[in-house]
């Protein structure tokens, strides 16, 4: 395969080129998926260095398991796999470094999304979506990694809750308290509603 | 609004109702102010969220990028699976047991070679009963007795059912 062809083929026949050994397919791949690899590695980590080198390790993964690739799924969805896998591992280890604050483990444990006040208005409504992308940004980091891997597993890995409760390793029922608390949680972040109003 | 409504509430946002139960959320629904303004934020949360993603660019350009992934590639591959250590007393017994076995099998046949010669009798080769894995060879005439010892031992041969330890 000429480096035309390569740009101009499908997943699949690039795919199949690589399993073979043909590193410049695999370099197409690469080009064509790492900003999704990249993004997903960054909703969940938190940290551009931290994403980038876990996505370049996801590619790496990739190819070392390049055989094991079925073609069930897309190739992009078989790497974010790896991907959310791999970030999985590295906010687990982060986790048993940290200690959780008291206010956390509450958060955790007491149902406190039920105190917050619903939002009734569009917080995000008229933002130029550079200011959205910010401000949505920050509001994530402000989760705990469990509440906000259930929600990038919902919302852009497009999971179900029991999919989500196997990757992650947890019921059902805790995939949906977690959920159910990072959408209130992040709806009032993006309003900017402070804690002393919730009722 | 029970804990768990509400947690219905999301399930059938999300779809994970069946639809016998998504018909009942929808009833209650229409009576229930509160449980359609929390439907309506958890809503707007998700909408808010869509496409996130897709305005993330990994900030380094294409050949940097590649170039270090091929590097760890070319590092991994050359790099040999990890070899597991083997106890030397193991690695010893791996190089001793077929140099004892040919051995014995020269000094069996030295000491037939000779026996059949019948011409000496300033040499001698004999199995100790007690233990058939000791074997003796004198040769009067150059004053030197040879005690060869088979291995491994009939006791250590008893254990090698025992797993290995590299299995």
């Amino acid at each position: 395969m000429t480096d035309s062809d390569h740009s101009s083929a499908e997943d699949q026949a690039l795919v199949k080129a690589a399993q073979k050994g043909d590193m410049a397919a695999f370099e197409e791949l690469v080009a064509r998926h790492r900003d999704k690899i990249y993004a997903r590695a960054y909703s969940m980590m938190r940290n551009e260095e931290e994403a980038i080198d876990l996505s370049q390790e996801a590619w790496v993964k990739g190819w070392q398991r390049l055989s094991q690739f079925q073609g069930e799924s897309g190739f992009g969805t078989w790497m974010t796999r790896i991907v959310i896998n791999l970030c999985l591992d590295q906010l687990r280890k982060h986790k048993r470094q940290r200690t959780e604050s008291i206010e956390e483990m509450n958060e955790e444990t007491g149902g406190v999304e039920r105190q917050m006040p619903v939002i009734t208005t569009n917080p995000t409504a008229g933002l130029e979506r550079g200011e959205l992308r910010q401000r949505i940004d920050r509001a994530l980091g402000q989760l705990s990694y469990e509440h906000r891997t259930v929600l990038v597993l919902h919302e852009f890995e497009e999971l179900e809750y029991k999919e989500i409760a196997k990757v992650m390793g947890c019921s059902i029922g805790t995939v949906m308290s977690r959920l159910f608390y990072a959408r209130r949680k992040m709806a009032a972040l993006l309003a900017d509603v402070k804690k002393e109003n919730w009722k | 609004m029970e804990y768990q409504e509400q947690l219905k509430l999301q399930s059938y946002l999300d779809g994970e109702l069946s639809e016998a139960e998504s018909r009942e959320v929808a009833a209650r629904l229409a009576q229930d102010a509160d449980g359609v303004a929390l439907l309506a934020e958890l809503r707007q949360t998700r909408q808010t969220l869509a496409g996130f993603e897709r305005g993330v660019k990994l900030p380094e350009a294409r050949e940097f990028y590649w170039s270090k992934i091929q590097r760890q590639i070319e590092t991994v591959e050359r790099t040999p699976a990890p070899v597991a250590s083997i106890p030397l007393l193991a690695r010893l017994r791996r190089f001793l047991m077929p140099v004892a076995g040919l051995a014995v099998f020269a000094l069996l046949g030295l000491v037939v070679t000779h026996e059949s010669g019948g011409d000496s009798g300033d040499t001698s080769a004999e199995t100790a009963m007690g233990d058939s894995g000791a074997f003796t060879y004198h040769d009067y005439s150059a004053g030197a007795t040879l005690v060869w010892l088979s291995y491994p031992a009939e006791d250590e041969t008893a254990n090698s059912e025992d797993p290995d330890p590299l299995d």
